[in-house]
């Protein structure tokens, strides 16, 4: 009798991993603990995808990024949205709202811990580095579990943003979470200030059209009238340095560069960025586009065009984000997303213009900016895939989570668009990037019906970059990683902001940062790359 | 010859206006930041992106006290929240302390020595916080409720050497031989003659221990994720005031979505107003303990 029930049990396990999806075939992607999606031994492990009734009633936690979320919101919006799950997955969705400053520390504690959450927001741009945890085997490897189940999920997102998604994970290379379908590509854009700018007397339409050179002297004439036109107390470049450098020069950022420091770099053509130059990863600090934008910088700098506030690190931030908002500026510089024209237009009162300065292109930081990873420690890794399969492909449960309850949040109008609710949005708003796929989102008012139609045009058409899904891993030069770090503390940003003279100051960076190892670093990157190119 | 009437310690008229020249500058320098923030709580949205901070606003407004009032209903509830995981924790704490350290002042414990040391060796090697995590939450249940953020601050060693050692010199083992012969047994002891001498030690304990709960927000951050109904007001906050520094430090990584997030968060004033609701009710505890750490100055002294 014993030995009967051991085998019907052992029945009942080989079943249930089939009762996956529809390839019994290879139950074995899953991770080492025994999966919970069990369904009645007496199933045939032939069907197609399960139906719900099937599947046992399991809870799933979820943790966002950047919520503005009020606990009473929450719970209204559950009440709606978890009836609709269990029906079609016999899931009940416990989120846990991260605001942006909790999440760096309390996500990590958490993964550290080994808390049952069962899915964790990630990126590589936050402190909750996405290839360095799935590096140390804190998120499950997708890979295999796709096919099985999410395969609605992996055809609905382009290729390109499936190969930016791979890292060098715990078990070799590989998807260890589901990129977001949002704005995929970085384009770098000069946000000027139309208003100022006609006020200069200048036609706005022609100049935005004809485009901006940093090096040129018809930048500089209007740089020049701005101030004369503002007075003294005025500075018309609102710069971030290592944006502006990044733009000025074509250089990319390298994922997996010293955190917090870009020390790496290799440059690509601004028109097509797909194009191949042939080069390889330098010390971006030591080439002739960083001494020519340096010197130009320092340059404005001298001439009174760059704020001091906007040099000092201690105040760069916060002053910079005055003076956007108050429309305080005449050329700014901004990662393009489609469609922040309107959106800034309208908060800052005044005709903010992007003007393009690169073409629009992919790389690791496009796909790997909001993702979504299933922890190791969850209990049901394969029902967290198939809910953020549903979540990523089912127009109505993203609107649920993202924008809230109809009636309650917002409302619809005839034309298919939504309006929010001001006063309710306020106290439900996730960050809508950061919760997967935006583009199955129905419209709002001001985007106008067809908006996801020319956001997907804009995205599709951006080229990925030669290298866009090299990940360097610098792990392998630690000790040389922390001194460059700090040499880079003491200069980089002085440099790049135009605050001391690079004609002193920067063969000085150059050689500290060849005592601290940066030849190391580079020949390192660069002997990654090789491989990466040649696998 | 005409005796001068002079105060026993006084000293010249010169000297004495010089030092209270510098203590009043000293109690300026302490009181003005309070008082700057107070007026930025009261300035006008616009008047502060015209001007900036100002001592004198171009325009006075409390429409952030009535927003914070209305429209955030969170507020009232940390509020509620912050007073009961100061009134509950201060008193188990202070309590627990006192009790801890009577312990280990009693030179007639035998087992003093071993748990001096045993508090005293979390003082040097405290737990990680990892460590500290796992446990709190998987182990001990310290999670999404009131306990997570009372019991964790509910011990501290430092507290105990201080308590210990006001024991120590406030109640000479003497007095409680004395009690004994009269017929005292341990509790009577303890809670008759060595506490109320001993008071002024554990209202500067106490002080010490709400000002701790009050001003916590660290556990909540670890332990309150879920239910954030249960936030105190310094949580909030902070949450408040990270998500805007965040955001700043991030505007590089982040592009757009940086610039079109920090247009959600609460303007200055209504960050400052947070702070007056912070910093009034903790500042109102100081007078009532005051009156007890001025008396326990004067403990221990020679007595004439």
């Amino acid at each position: 009798m014993k030995k009967f029930f051991a085998l019907l049990l052992a029945l009942t396990m080989v079943l249930s991993l089939a009762a996956c999806g529809s390839k019994p075939a290879e139950p074995t992607a899953a991770p080492t603990e025994a999966p919970a999606v069990d369904a009645p031994a007496t199933e045939a492990p032939a069907t197609e995808a399960p139906a719900p009734a099937e599947l046992e009633p399991v809870t799933l936690k979820m943790w966002f990024h950047g919520s503005t979320v009020t606990p009473e919101a929450s719970a209204k919006v559950m009440e709606t949205l978890n009836p609709i799950l269990q029906e079609k997955l016999n899931v009940t969705l416990e989120p846990i709202w991260g605001t942006w400053g909790d999440f760096d520390t309390s996500v990590t504690t958490a993964l550290a811990g080994g808390d049952d959450v069962d899915i964790y927001f990630t990126c590589n741009w936050s402190g909750n580095e996405y290839n360095s945890y799935a590096r140390d085997g804190y998120y499950v490897k997708l890979d295999d579990l796709l096919d099985t189940c999410a395969p609605e999920l992996k055809a609905a997102i382009p290729e390109g943003i499936w190969d930016c998604a791979k890292t060098n994970g715990a078990e070799g290379m590989g998807i260890y979470a589901v990129p977001g379908l949002k704005d995929t590509a970085t384009q770098n854009c000069w946000d000027v200030n139309g208003t100022l700018l006609a006020e200069c007397g200048y036609n706005v339409d022609e100049v935005c059209a004809a485009g901006l050179d940093y090096f040129s002297a018809e930048f500089e004439e209007m740089l020049a009238a701005a101030k004369a036109k503002k007075g003294n107390d005025f500075y018309p470049l609102l710069i971030e340095p290592a944006v502006l450098e990044r733009m000025v020069t074509h250089s990319a950022i390298v994922t997996g560069d010293l955190s917090g420091a870009n020390v790496l770099s290799y440059y690509y053509d601004a028109e097509h960025p797909a194009t191949d130059l042939g080069n390889a990863i330098v010390n971006k600090y030591g080439t002739d586009e960083f001494a020519a934008f340096a010197a130009k910088t320092y340059e404005y700098a001298q001439k009174g065009y760059i704020s001091p506030s906007c040099q000092n690190p201690n105040t760069a931030n916060d002053y910079r984000t005055a003076c956007q908002s108050s429309g305080e500026y005449l050329f700014g510089t901004q990662s393009y997303a489609f469609g922040c024209e309107l959106d800034f237009s309208n908060a800052r009162g005044i005709d903010v213009r992007m003007v393009p300065e690169t073409a629009a292109y992919m790389d690791c930081t496009s796909g790997q900016g909001a993702m979504m990873a299933i922890s190791a420690t969850s209990k049901n890794p394969e029902r967290a895939l198939m809910f953020l399969n549903l979540l990523n492909t089912d127009s109505e449960i993203m609107t649920l989570v993202n924008y809230g309850v109809e009636g309650y949040t917002y409302n619809k109008n005839d034309d298919g668009t939504i309006t929010f609710v001001d006063e309710v949005r306020a106290t439900y708003s996730p960050w809508t990037n950061g919760v997967g796929n935006v583009r199955i989102l129905p419209p709002t008012a001001q985007q106008g019906t067809d908006f996801w139609t020319r956001f997907a045009d804009y995205y599709n058409a951006a080229e990925t970059l030669p290298y866009g899904g090299f990940v360097f891993d610098n792990s392998v030069c630690a000790t040389e990683s922390a001194a460059i770090a700090n040499v880079y503390a003491e200069y980089a940003f002085n440099l790049m902001s135009g605050a001391v003279n690079p004609d002193e100051v920067l063969p000085e960076f150059l050689e500290k940062l060849n005592e601290a190892g940066m030849e190391t670093l580079v020949n390192a990157a660069n002997e990654q790359m090789t491989a990466y190119l040649a696998g | 010859m005409a005796k001068k009437n002079h105060r026993l310690n006084s000293i010249s008229a010169g000297t004495e206006a010089v030092f209270h020249i510098i203590i009043a500058l000293f109690a300026l320098c302490c009181i003005i930041p309070f008082i700057f923030v107070i007026i930025i709580s009261f300035t006008d949205e616009a008047s502060l992106r015209e001007i900036g901070y100002s001592f004198v606003p171009q325009a006075w407004s409390t429409y952030t006290y009535q927003f914070a009032f209305d429209k955030l209903p969170q507020i009232w509830r940390s509020f509620f929240n912050s007073i009961v995981i100061t009134v509950v924790g201060t008193v188990l704490s202070t309590f627990m302390c006192a009790l801890y350290s009577y312990a280990l002042y009693r030179p007639d414990f035998r087992f003093r020595n071993f748990f001096n040391y045993l508090s005293f060796f979390t003082m040097i090697f405290p737990g990680a916080l990892i460590p500290t995590y796992i446990i709190s939450k998987q182990v001990l249940g310290l999670s999404e409720n009131y306990a997570a953020l009372i019991v964790p601050l509910l011990v501290s060693p430092f507290n105990i050497i201080v308590m210990r050692t006001f024991f120590k010199s406030s109640c000479p083992m003497e007095l409680i031989e004395a009690a004994t012969i009269d017929g005292a047994g341990e509790y009577s002891i303890l809670f008759r003659i060595v506490a109320p001498i001993a008071k002024p030690g554990i209202a500067t304990i106490a002080l010490l221990n709400s000002l701790a709960y009050w001003n916590d927000w660290f556990q909540s951050m670890l332990y309150i994720r879920q239910n954030k109904i249960l936030q105190p007001l310094q949580a909030l906050l902070m949450e408040l005031q990270n998500n805007v520094e965040y955001l700043n430090r991030m505007a590089g990584q982040m592009g757009t979505a940086a610039v079109m997030e920090s247009m959600k968060a609460p303007t200055q004033s209504l960050r400052m107003a947070l702070v007056v609701m912070i910093v009034l009710p903790i500042a109102c505890a100081y007078p009532f303990f005051q009156r007890y750490i001025v008396a326990g100055l004067a403990v221990g002294s020679v007595k004439g």
